[in-house]
């Protein structure tokens, strides 16, 4: 495999194909009658899983910088270019975007009925802005990407979406946008400091990295620019309010994105740039307490808030809330472990949750109604929709065997030496995870079968279970033999790790670091 | 073509005035044929079409004067011949071509029937021609007056309309106390440097610093720039006289005007009061921030579409203040930039408005636009991308214009006044988003209500172009950036004369 790819010079264009396919795939779109609309997506964005597949064999496991690069001039005079780059953190952030798509096209098949061309159009648009935002290495490229992919995001929840979507799409815009300005503002001044010791004015990454210790006194402002625009992103709580409205009131594929890519998005601004760039301010004792603290509180408030859901899609959406403290203790933890185990979360939470917005999405087309009490029994009627989401509810709870659990194990064992009080009080996140999961299956899937309408619902076909199996091999895959996915972002995490604490490398190899090591 | 031309002749002189020598003649040539036709929709048409014409020659004649230019024009010119005087004449005749263009349709539909309407307009440009170029105070005055003198007329333009009489009433007061301000400033900068010319002043502040008559007299050149460009607290006008005015001259003030007050306000201070930066950045930073927040908080509570671009346009006066506050060559050059991508945005939003309103458009609002995506899509499309380039999103021109002027505030090491651009900048999205939500996500109030609905040809024609560039200079924007880097830079350079020259 990796000498056809080398043959065909596959490293060369890859990165600038997966950023230019879907707006190509916009063209026919917008050409071909609004029937055809979803055919051509649903093409184009299998094209793009595909073509990025070969990422996994380009990717050299072993080396932690940034490869497969290509970069060109956009505004020289002002040292801005098209730069990209992959590594370990970024190859599976762009395999999830690349293999979550399709599903998202796929699934929308029937629940979207109007304006299909404006629609499809926009995930396209979407898709760009969202691997752009993985690949970037250029600060200003990577802003303008962050920024970019909202607007599709903005038009899908306001034109789509539910009863509510008026309210949640100008939350989500407007939530983001404040977040991101400001990061502006601080890549500004960080550019200016840049070229104040090296004489030119560069947006490098790399520039940005190597400049960063000089920062002085204006380090943990631009830290918290940074940390502001990510935190609302992932999100953290307190900032977490859009996230439940923006979820519900997206259609199903906006819902499924929202949680599997843009959530990613907060967590690895912190993994790329925020934590990287200002390790003494983001580590320093002040702020760990502080983020560990919202971490902690984020994964019971999030479990504790599902649990009293009657809407099950919201309940879905507090449970990220939950999971995405996980990501957040791991990377704050910064042992390799831990950091590893944040991010087998960020893709496993997209897997896990994904499927579970999916299926909600097919329930909600059959009964359109997403309240816990209207259902009941539905293990009998449905059996194989039934087992499927028993599976990911599984899957999301931690289950060994499923993804869930090796991402969780991970992080809870790479930070308990680091925070053992703040990893105590999450373990008990896993607890309710279970709790609130498996309640609302029970309400929903078990019980008596005492509403007559649900006696007669169809159960999946044939396209749905194309939708959500692959998802579940997926977590099945993750959950069973996760060696090929931990060995590609060893070297990626382990340089993560080494950046933030440069001392890490000496410490002795304590029993909890060697028994990290065993990986299953 | 390759001898540039001397300035220290006579005829020197005059080809140095030649743009604004022609369109004087062009405007006698319509003048004139207007007098003789001047009654039905052809004539006013006719008078469009001249107008347009003569801008075309006029931006010939600016053209040629800008290759025939000498490179060192010398010290103490009334005019300036520099290429920032080149680029801002040609803004000006950019965004006047576009007012024309978007006026064609509108006066036709609306009934305003008098093809004095465009010799107005182009008298005004030429008053702009003289603002820009002024090297002299009295110049600068003269070219002020030209301009507000037709412009108070051009509010008052809907006869019909008490709302347009009070548009032309209060901007002709508020002009004239802004006038008086100006000129009283004049005086005072007159008495403490004994001369009008603006390189020969800045050379005796440069040695002999600032007098309190000098600093009296900066305040009050100050103040009366702020009411032209309708920055806070010297804003009260621009609100009623936006609303009331025909909406293709809301669009000519809010662009074309206040391009030429910038251009006007920079020239005064960096070439005068360059040494004595510090004194008037304090006055600068806090009218800038009292548009930028008074504007936005204002502008998101208004019920009228025209209302709340009024509103916006004081909000973006702030934002070109910040541009000036630096004091260097980048914030000019940000300014310069900013003012054309703002210009042509506006000139487009403020046209489309016109599309989709009826009778001074006074009453136009958020429901008046629900679900025009589903029936207009390009109309809509078009409204979204200006909207979005005023809210300053990447991938528009108005990204590029708000991230120069963040990088000419943080340059100068003050990131304060960068934050507040950008919180007020978030502010703005929970007034133009709902314009966009409302046309996208709304349905809308019968099928068939944007039956007609539509731009004028040539209002179309200037829209399309604006979007492409609004799009276009949003992704590539190096090639405008060289120009308006360059004409900051000449700038300077006739700065640093100044100061050499004493």
């Amino acid at each position: 495999m990796t000498d056809f790819l080398t043959q065909i010079a596959y490293d060369r264009w890859i990165l600038n194909a997966l950023l230019v396919l879907p707006l190509l795939g916009v063209i026919p779109i917008v050409l071909a009658p609004a029937a055809r609309a979803k055919h051509i997506a649903m093409a184009i964005t299998v094209l793009e899983l595909l073509l990025s597949l070969g990422l996994w064999w380009a990717y050299n496991p072993g080396d932690p910088a940034m490869q497969l690069g290509v970069t060109g001039p956009w505004l020289p005079r002002w040292g801005i270019n098209y730069t990209l780059g992959l590594d370990g953190i970024s190859l599976f952030m762009v395999l999830l975007t690349t293999g979550i798509t399709p599903l998202a096209v796929l699934s929308s098949f029937h629940y979207i009925t109007e304006q299909e061309k404006l629609y499809y159009g926009l995930l396209l648009t979407l898709l760009t802005g969202m691997l752009g935002v993985f690949l970037a290495l250029d600060m200003f490229l990577f802003y303008v990407f962050w920024e970019l992919m909202l607007i599709p995001m903005y038009f899908i929840i306001g034109i789509w979406g539910g009863r509510n979507r008026l309210y949640a799409a100008i939350k989500f815009f407007i939530y983001t946008m404040a977040g991101s300005l400001l990061m502006l503002v601080a890549i500004l001044v960080m550019m200016f400091q840049v070229a104040k010791t090296t004489g030119q004015y560069t947006f490098a990454y790399d520039s940005f990295l190597q400049a960063s210790p000089g920062m002085g006194a204006y380090a943990p402002w631009l830290f918290l620019a940074f940390a502001l625009a990510f935190a609302i992103k992932v999100p953290i709580f307190p900032f977490h309010t859009w996230l439940p409205d923006a979820h519900v009131e997206a259609p199903t594929a906006g819902s499924v994105i929202l949680a599997s890519v843009l959530l990613k998005m907060g967590t690895y601004g912190f993994l790329r740039f925020a934590v990287p760039f200002f390790p003494e301010v983001a580590l320093s004792p002040a702020v760990t307490a502080i983020v560990t603290t919202c971490a902690v509180i984020g994964v019971i408030y999030g479990a504790l808030v599902a649990m009293v859901q009657p809407d099950v899609k919201k309940l879905v959406a507090y449970s990220s809330v939950s999971h995405l403290g996980f990501v957040m203790l791991g990377i704050w933890a910064a042992t390799l472990q831990s950091v590893q185990g944040a991010l087998m979360i960020m893709i496993g939470h997209g897997l896990s949750t994904g499927a579970l917005f999916l299926l909600i999405g097919m329930l909600y087309e059959r009964r359109h109604t997403r309240e816990i009490s209207a259902y009941g029994g539905l293990a009998r009627v449905i059996p194989v929709f039934s087992l499927i989401l028993v599976v990911t509810s599984l899957a999301s709870i931690g289950l060994p065997g499923l993804n869930g659990f090796v991402g969780e194990f991970l992080v809870l064992l790479g930070s308990f030496g680091r925070h053992p009080w703040a990893t105590g009080l999450a373990t008990t996140g896993v607890i309710f995870a279970a709790a609130y999961l498996l309640w609302a299956l029970q309400r929903i899937l078990f019980n008596r079968l005492d509403k007559p309408e649900n006696a007669h619902l169809p159960d999946l076909s044939a396209r749905e279970l194309v939708v959500v199996l692959p998802l579940v091999a997926g977590m099945v895959w993750l959950g069973l033999y996760p060696k090929p996915v931990l060995d590609r972002m060893d070297a990626s995490a382990r340089h993560y790790v080494q950046q933030v604490q440069p001392g890490f490398e000496r410490q002795p190899a304590t029993a909890l670091n060697r028994a990290g090591e065993e990986r299953p | 073509m390759t001898q540039s031309i001397d300035l220290t002749t006579p005829a020197g002189m005059v080809l140095g005035l030649l743009p604004e020598s022609v369109l004087s003649l062009a405007i006698l040539a319509v003048l004139l044929v207007i007098s003789w036709r001047h009654t039905g929709p052809a004539d006013s048409r006719r008078a469009g079409w001249l107008s347009l014409a003569s801008l075309g020659v006029t931006a010939v004649a600016l053209a040629w004067l800008a290759q025939a230019a000498p490179a060192d024009p010398g010290l103490g010119l009334m005019i300036a011949v520099d290429s920032f005087r080149f680029l801002a004449s040609s803004l000006v005749l950019l965004l006047s071509a576009g007012s024309v263009l978007c006026s064609l349709g509108y006066l036709e539909r609306e009934r305003l029937l008098a093809p004095e309407y465009y010799v107005l307009l182009l008298l005004a440009v030429l008053g702009m021609l003289f603002m820009v170029n002024a090297q002299d105070l009295i110049i600068l005055f003269l070219g002020l007056e030209t301009m507000s003198v037709s412009i108070y007329v051009l509010a008052a333009y809907s006869r019909g309309s008490t709302f347009s009489a009070e548009a032309g009433l209060k901007y002709f007061l508020m002009g004239s106390f802004a006038a008086g301000f100006l000129l009283y400033g004049v005086a005072l900068v007159y008495g403490a440097a004994g001369t009008t010319n603006l390189v020969q002043i800045g050379g005796q502040f440069a040695s002999g610093g600032l007098s309190l008559m000098a600093r009296l007299g900066l305040g009050l050149l100050i103040v009366g720039f702020a009411f032209k460009v309708a920055a806070v607290p010297f804003h009260m006008w621009a609100p009623d006289t936006y609303d009331g005015a025909p909406t293709p001259v809301s669009g000519f003030m809010a662009t074309a005007v206040k391009a030429a007050g910038f251009i006007a306000l920079a020239r005064v201070l960096y070439t005068c009061f360059d040494s004595s930066v510090t004194q008037w950045q304090p006055i600068i930073w806090g009218i800038a921030v009292a548009s930028m927040v008074l504007g936005n908080l204002v502008a998101l509570a208004q019920k009228s579409l025209k209302r709340m671009l009024a509103y916006s346009s004081v909000a973006h006066a702030g934002y070109l203040l910040t541009a000036l506050w630096p004091g260097s060559p980048l914030g000019v050059s940000a300014m310069t930039f900013y003012l054309l991508g703002y210009g042509i945005t506006s000139i487009a939003a403020f046209a489309l408005l016109a599309a989709v309103g009826r009778g001074g458009e006074r009453d136009v609002s958020l429901a008046d636009v629900a679900g025009l995506a589903g029936q207009r899509p390009w109309l809509a499309f078009a409204l979204a991308v200006s909207l979005l380039s005023l809210l300053g999103f990447p991938g528009t021109v108005g990204f590029i214009g708000k991230w120069y002027i963040i990088s000419s505030v943080v340059a100068a090491g003050h990131a304060t006044l960068a934050v507040i651009l950008v919180v007020t900048s978030v502010v703005s999205a929970g007034y133009y988003l709902p314009v966009i939500m409302s046309m996208y996500m709304k349905p809308a109030r019968a099928p068939a209500v944007y039956h007609d609905t539509r731009l004028s040809s040539t209002a179309g024609f200037a829209v399309a172009l604006a979007v492409i560039a609004i799009l276009a200079l949003g992704v590539y924007p190096v090639p405008a950036l060289g120009l308006t880097d360059d004409a900051a830079a000449s700038l300077a350079q006739s700065t640093a004369e100044s100061v050499a020259g004493q």
